[in-house]
């Protein structure tokens, strides 16, 4: 008698076991916290490639909508980034679901960056000297172009100057803008100098 | 023959053991490592006893001092710049510390560094502290003039985030086009900034003067850190915006 409740008893548990592991209804909300990187929308994460959960912008902590039960295997992946991310990094996002490993996973978003390559007309002095900021660059005589630091994609820029050349008084027109999302045209940046 | 020897043994191994207990207190070094030196000038300071932290030749990596004399086990210990006083009723620390040029320097805060720079000896098995340099900043500050439309955002280049100026408005909200406050973010020393009008405002043009070159650029350095009246604090605070 005894021993066939108890084998009642394992089949039953047996069966729930199952159920949870196949129908992935368990009381553990799978979720995580958000570094920085996302200032667009377009982030669409998954776990074991379903269940999609749209980020928004700015988001600083996800949380996916179906519960999952313990030892439940997760695997959170990107399924689409936004348009102006590179790539993001997921840290502990694979694991067997308990109470500590469901809220163990961060994210992190690297925004894309672009070069910022300006015009130079007339240079023909030394010691022009452009900056973006922080990041000052001095530009050699006759140089009709000068690389600046690249720029976050949809960043700020704005070039000025911070030195003029020896002889010569430069001017910038259309300085100050927006990156946009390509390598190359990316801007209207010109130093003309007399 | 076997026991007495052993017995020999154990006698020895006791007395030993009584020798190093009992023979003088165990002392403990004071080791600090201290992040991002990047210029000369950190003395750090505990129990009477001072220790200079020079610039390492690889600014890069950090730099480790022990303090001259150990001290004994419980024995309570806490290291700070040099110059700074740690008040034990209030619990706050005062004074003018001897940091590295331009610089300021705090107890590591990030795991697993964020080890406290006091207590006492033999709490943990070796005293190991880690304080953290940061460059200073500056601000940059000025005025706005004329302002009436909105949409004004101002960009100093493309490390921080632009800063938007709306106008001044009345006790009725109506827009009066007085002088605003400009606060740009702050500016560490020795890098330089350059202002610029990233989007105008609504039906006006602005443009950029003051700052250490006269037209919103400059180099955050000895020789243009400004003295703010107010605040008495280095920085610029002469940068006009001028919206026609």
């Amino acid at each position: 008698m005894k021993s066939s409740i108890l084998r009642a008893g394992v089949a039953l548990a047996c069966a729930l076991g199952l159920a949870a592991c196949g129908g992935g209804d368990g009381d553990l909300l799978l979720q995580g916290t958000i570094y920085g990187g996302v200032t667009k929308d377009g982030l669409i994460l998954v776990n074991n490639g379903g269940d999609d959960l749209a980020i928004p912008a700015n988001a600083t902590a996800f949380q996916f909508s179906k519960a999952i039960s313990t030892d439940d295997e997760f695997d959170i992946t990107v399924k689409q980034y936004p348009s102006n991310v590179k790539t993001c990094t997921i840290t502990n996002g694979k694991a067997r679901a308990n109470y500590y490993t469901i809220a163990q996973v961060s994210i992190v978003c690297e925004i894309k960056t672009h070069p910022l390559v300006v015009k130079i007309q007339g240079l023909t002095t030394s010691g022009l000297t452009l900056v973006n900021g922080t990041d000052s660059k001095e530009v050699p005589a006759g140089a009709t172009t000068q690389a600046m630091n690249p720029v976050y994609e949809d960043g700020a820029y704005g070039i000025a100057i911070l030195k003029q050349p020896s002889g010569q008084t430069c001017s910038v027109a259309n300085g100050t803008a927006t990156m946009g999302s390509t390598d190359e045209n990316n801007n209207n940046v010109v130093v003309t100098c007399a | 023959m076997k026991f007495p020897f052993a017995q020999g043994a154990l006698a020895l191994t006791a007395l030993l053991t009584l020798a190093s207990c009992g023979g003088g207190k165990e002392t403990f070094p004071i080791t600090v490592t201290v992040y991002n030196v990047l210029y000369d000038g950190l003395v750090l300071s505990t129990n009477g006893q001072d220790v200079a932290v020079p610039k390492p030749a690889d600014t890069s990596k950090p730099v480790t001092v022990t303090f001259p004399n150990q001290i004994e086990y419980g024995q309570s210990y806490r290291v700070l710049p040099k110059g700074l006083v740690y008040d034990e009723k209030a619990g706050t620390i005062t004074g003018t510390a001897s940091y590295p040029q331009h610089q300021t320097c705090d107890v590591s805060t990030s795991y697993p560094y964020n080890l406290p720079a006091s207590g006492t000896a033999g709490q943990l098995a070796a005293i190991q502290i880690y304080y953290v340099c940061t460059i200073n900043s500056y601000p940059l500050t000025g005025k706005v003039t004329g302002l009436k439309g909105t949409g004004l955002t101002l960009a100093n280049g493309s490390g921080v985030t632009p800063v938007a100026v709306t106008p001044a408005v009345d006790a009725n909200n109506v827009v009066t086009g007085a002088d605003v406050a400009l606060t740009m973010n702050p500016v560490a020393f020795n890098t330089t900034y350059g202002v610029t009008v990233l989007t105008q405002p609504a039906g006006q043009t602005c443009t950029v003067s003051g700052g250490a070159n006269g037209n919103g650029t400059g180099t955050m350095d000895e020789t243009t850190e400004k003295v703010d009246p107010t605040t008495q604090k280095n920085g610029v605070n002469n940068l006009l915006v001028e919206c026609k």
